[in-house]
């Protein structure tokens, strides 16, 4: 397949999220379309894909003007897209999902999903260990990305567009997506690849194109570019200096201590983890998704109660099983998911930066007061747009991790506890994140950090503790030369360290 | 209908605002009926708006019955303000009954001035303790409040049929089951001589605050914040039981109060089927008012008169009572209409 957009615009109230773009994909070439959050690359890959409508363009496939009205439209031109908002039915299992999405299945199929046999093939072909039978609301976030891209394959398509797939995958299956993807291009697919990440680029693209404020802003060969020049050609003339952590003094005294910590969650458990954090210390939490990380982080943050072990604070025990001392102030916490866990959706903006602490509120609260400090956090957090009175649920989710970040990050916690907090997140905000983040380290908080992203713990945190089944599988200090043992202990090695 | 004309339509009912525009529904909808039951449209609405409040007794039968309905939906929307979902003012109302009358008989013969704050404060906490049942169910174990409250109406309605019919009985009274009737010590003061009774500037007054109190205070930010998202605010350290059961309490108090104050100042005597659905009536209204305090007085108001107009349309129109339960019916299909159509989605 030729595709060639030309012209393409599309306007949003004010914005002009895409500005006139032409480009061009060939058969058996990877494009990495390559930005910011909010550069433009979803809503025109959007409109390639029937979501939205062009104000303006010319689709041709194949040297034929196409008109691509809906989804549907697409798929009939042999194009299948893999969104970031998955849309597979947890409650179903795997083979009932695929069935659903299958063409031939017709629609009174009802619970005869169970029995399919139509659809399995293309999953089968790219991760034959994923269960069939399996409910997809047991599988891994990666597992599910593999069924997602499966039911894209069912409908044999001839294009590829993947928006931002490795933003929620680990180490290991982002080097087996990359791999599928090079897989798709040999067999003469198209495939377009939406990232942010430079390794995505360097590691599986044939060309790249850089979008910025919904412009194409360079095309070339992935292997001509230099890291550097890409990077100052997505974010512009900005000051994107590294963040970085500054160097622990050996002595530096123990400020939490994390003793013995056992916990249970939903699906999910610690046992007996034991860490100790310096002060300035910014420990990093490596590990594949669902070790018990989202336990450890809620545990932490005396939100989970624990079965055993306590949560030292300067000293004094915050949280042990029975106790829960009030954490504003002293204890900040970014869970994961923060439109789920952190955000009251339907209130304001204000409102939800005091979250809290709505206990040290007087009991009639100043509504202009609360709309000054939030304007001022909002401001300097740089979340968009800095309207107090909006409702939170309509901000995007990059400006809301960026909310509970303002609301976390402001004072001079003892202790943070971020669960991947700069998910979602652009690389100038992923940025002034973490300079927020190192700056409380640097003032002396202790920081307990939660990433799947390994390359990032390596440069940024002090030490990496590896979290597997629950269990603290090793500590190391953040060295590229550990990274073999770490992802040994990831992946339940523990004895590799020998080697 | 393309999106254009929904637009218009949307541009041009927005001065008017959604009230007229339903309002403009229910009457249609109404007029619709009548025709269907073969009367003339216009004279039938020319009678429920005559019954309802063409004088001043039809004004004042309004009240009377908007009484107990406005308390029962604030009684329905204070949990919901943390986003539970109590339909259980029916039961509240029948607790704080019979509370209430426990009271009124245990100082018989010799009632003081005490009686009357003494049966009110009695036939709250009635409510309150029917009200916390499904309230501790909830935060305890889990078990879903509608169901619940659904439920234990039914046991207090039969509780009371059980008592007027047994030990709480007059025995002068033959066959009618109803207890004595009580004196006029525990009768709240009637207004404009008329079975209007303070319990509605009661009702009204505790609109008003309620409503202050859940916009202005800290404690109304802390139920926004649990209704929005009860996982943000337990991260946030926000406690969902102790607020749960503090709504829960506070709304079977106010049921509780409507069901008392009722069968002291209307009724004169506790008797079965005393609440006439006041408690549904109510659950509607909150719905109706979207839990909005403010909102909800003047909505108890209408379908008080409603309600009040079935008698009239007996008499003058000689058509069953029911009819109105029918309207009744009519009006809240009629808001549900202009909402859905004015909220929903544009297309993509």
């Amino acid at each position: 397949m030729h595709l060639q957009l030309r012209s393409m615009a599309r306007r949003f109230g004010a914005n002009l999220a895409v500005d006139g773009v032409d480009l061009d994909v060939a058969g058996g070439e990877v494009l990495a379309l390559l930005g910011e959050n909010g550069a433009g690359k979803s809503t025109l890959m959007k409109l390639l894909y029937g979501v939205h409508r062009p104000d303006a363009g010319q689709i041709t496939i194949d040297g034929r003007a196409t008109r691509i009205d809906s989804p549907r439209d697409a798929m009939a031109s042999g194009i299948g897209m893999v969104f970031q908002q998955f849309s597979v039915i947890p409650a179903l299992t795997v083979r009932e999902n695929l069935a659903l999405a299958h063409a031939s299945t017709p629609w009174f199929t009802g619970r005869g999903a169970r029995r399919a046999t139509a659809g399995l093939a293309p999953l089968a072909a790219i991760a034959p260990e994923v269960p069939m039978d399996a409910r997809v609301s047991s599988l891994s976030v990666g597992q599910m990305q593999l069924v997602e891209l499966a039911k894209a394959l069912q409908q044999d398509p001839r294009l590829l567009i993947l928006d931002e797939p490795t933003a929620v995958l680990g180490d290991d299956e982002v080097r087996r997506l990359w791999s599928l993807i090079r897989g798709f291009a040999t067999r003469g697919l198209a495939v377009v690849l939406i990232t942010h990440k430079l390794a995505d680029v360097t590691a599986c693209a044939d060309r790249v194109a850089v979008m910025r404020r919904g412009r194409v802003v360079a095309t070339g060969a992935a292997r001509d570019l230099d890291a550097n020049d890409l990077l100052r050609t997505m974010v512009g003339e900005r000051d994107l200096a590294a963040p970085s952590t500054a160097p622990l003094p050996a002595d530096a005294p123990t400020r939490v201590w994390i003793r013995d910590l056992s916990a249970r969650g939903p699906g999910n458990r610690i046992d007996g983890v034991d860490l100790r954090i310096a002060r300035g210390e910014v420990l990093g939490i490596a590990g594949v998704s669902g070790h018990g990380q989202d336990v450890l982080a809620d545990a932490c943050a005396g939100v989970l109660s624990p079965d055993a072990g306590e949560v030292i604070v300067d000293g004094e025990t915050l949280f042990a099983p029975r106790q829960r001392e009030p954490r504003a102030g002293r204890v900040a916490y970014i869970p994961e998911q923060p439109i789920r866990n952190a955000v009251a959706p339907d209130l304001s903006l204000a409102l939800n930066l005091h979250l809290d602490r709505l206990d040290t509120l007087p009991a009639i609260p100043d509504r202009r007061r609360l709309e000054a400090d939030a304007r001022a956090l909002l401001t300097r957090f740089d979340v968009r747009p800095a309207d107090p009175g909006m409702a939170a649920g309509r901000l995007s989710g990059g400006n809301l991790q960026k909310l509970v970040a303002a609301r976390e990050l402001r004072g001079a916690p003892a202790l943070v506890v971020a669960s991947h907090p700069t998910m979602g997140l652009d690389l100038a905000a992923s940025a002034f994140l973490y300079h927020q983040l190192f700056a409380l380290a640097q003032a002396g908080s202790a920081v307990l950090w939660i990433s799947e992203d390994l390359d990032d713990l390596l440069r940024h945190a002090h030490r990496i503790a590896v979290l597997h089944r629950g269990r603290i599988a090793g500590v190391v200090p953040a060295d590229q030369r550990h990274r073999q043992t770490i992802g040994a202990w990831m992946t339940g090695h523990a004895d590799a360290e020998a080697a | 209908m393309s999106g254009g004309t929904v637009d218009r339509a949307r541009a041009m009912a927005a001065p008017l605002g959604r009230p007229a525009l339903a309002a403009a529904a229910f009457v249609v909808l109404a007029a619709v009926f009548f025709a269907v039951i073969g009367r003339n449209p216009l004279a039938m609405i020319g009678v429920v708006l005559e019954a309802a409040a063409g004088d001043s007794y039809a004004i004042g039968e309004s009240l009377v019955r908007a009484t107990p309905i406005l308390l029962c939906a604030l009684a329905t929307a204070l949990p919901a303000r943390v986003g539970l979902i109590s339909v259980g003012a029916e039961g509240q109302f029948y607790a704080g009954a019979i509370a209430g009358t426990g009271t009124v008989l245990s100082m018989l013969p010799t009632p003081g001035w005490t009686m009357l704050p003494l049966m009110l404060v009695t036939g709250a906490l009635g409510g309150m303790v029917w009200s916390l049942v499904a309230g501790l169910l909830r935060t305890g174990l889990q078990v879903n409040e509608t169901i619940s409250t659904l439920l234990t109406n039914y046991v207090a309605a039969l509780l009371v049929t059980w008592l007027v019919y047994g030990p709480w009985k007059n025995p002068a009274s033959q066959g009618w089951p109803a207890t004595v009737e009580f004196p006029a010590a525990a009768r709240l003061p009637a207004l404009f001589d008329s079975r209007v009774h303070a319990g509605l500037l009661i009702g009204i007054a505790l609109a008003v605050v309620l409503h202050l109190v859940l916009t202005r205070t800290r404690w109304g930010l802390v139920l926004d914040v649990l209704r929005s998202n009860p996982r943000a605010g337990l991260v946030a350290g926000l406690d969902f039981r102790r607020n749960a059961l503090i709504v829960m309490a506070l709304g079977g108090a106010l049921a509780g109060l409507a069901g008392i104050a009722e069968t002291a100042s209307i009724q004169g005597r506790l008797q079965s089927d005393i609440a006439g659905g006041a408690g549904f009536s109510g659950f509607l209204v909150a719905w109706l008012a979207r839990n909005h305090c403010l909102r909800i007085i003047p909505l108890s108001l209408l379908v008080g008169a409603l309600l009040a107009s079935g008698d009239g349309l007996q008499m003058f129109a000689q058509v069953p009572s029911s009819v109105t339960l029918v309207i009744q019916g009519l009006l809240f299909v009629a808001v549900l209409l202009v909402n859905g159509w004015l909220d929903r989605k544009r297309p993509a």
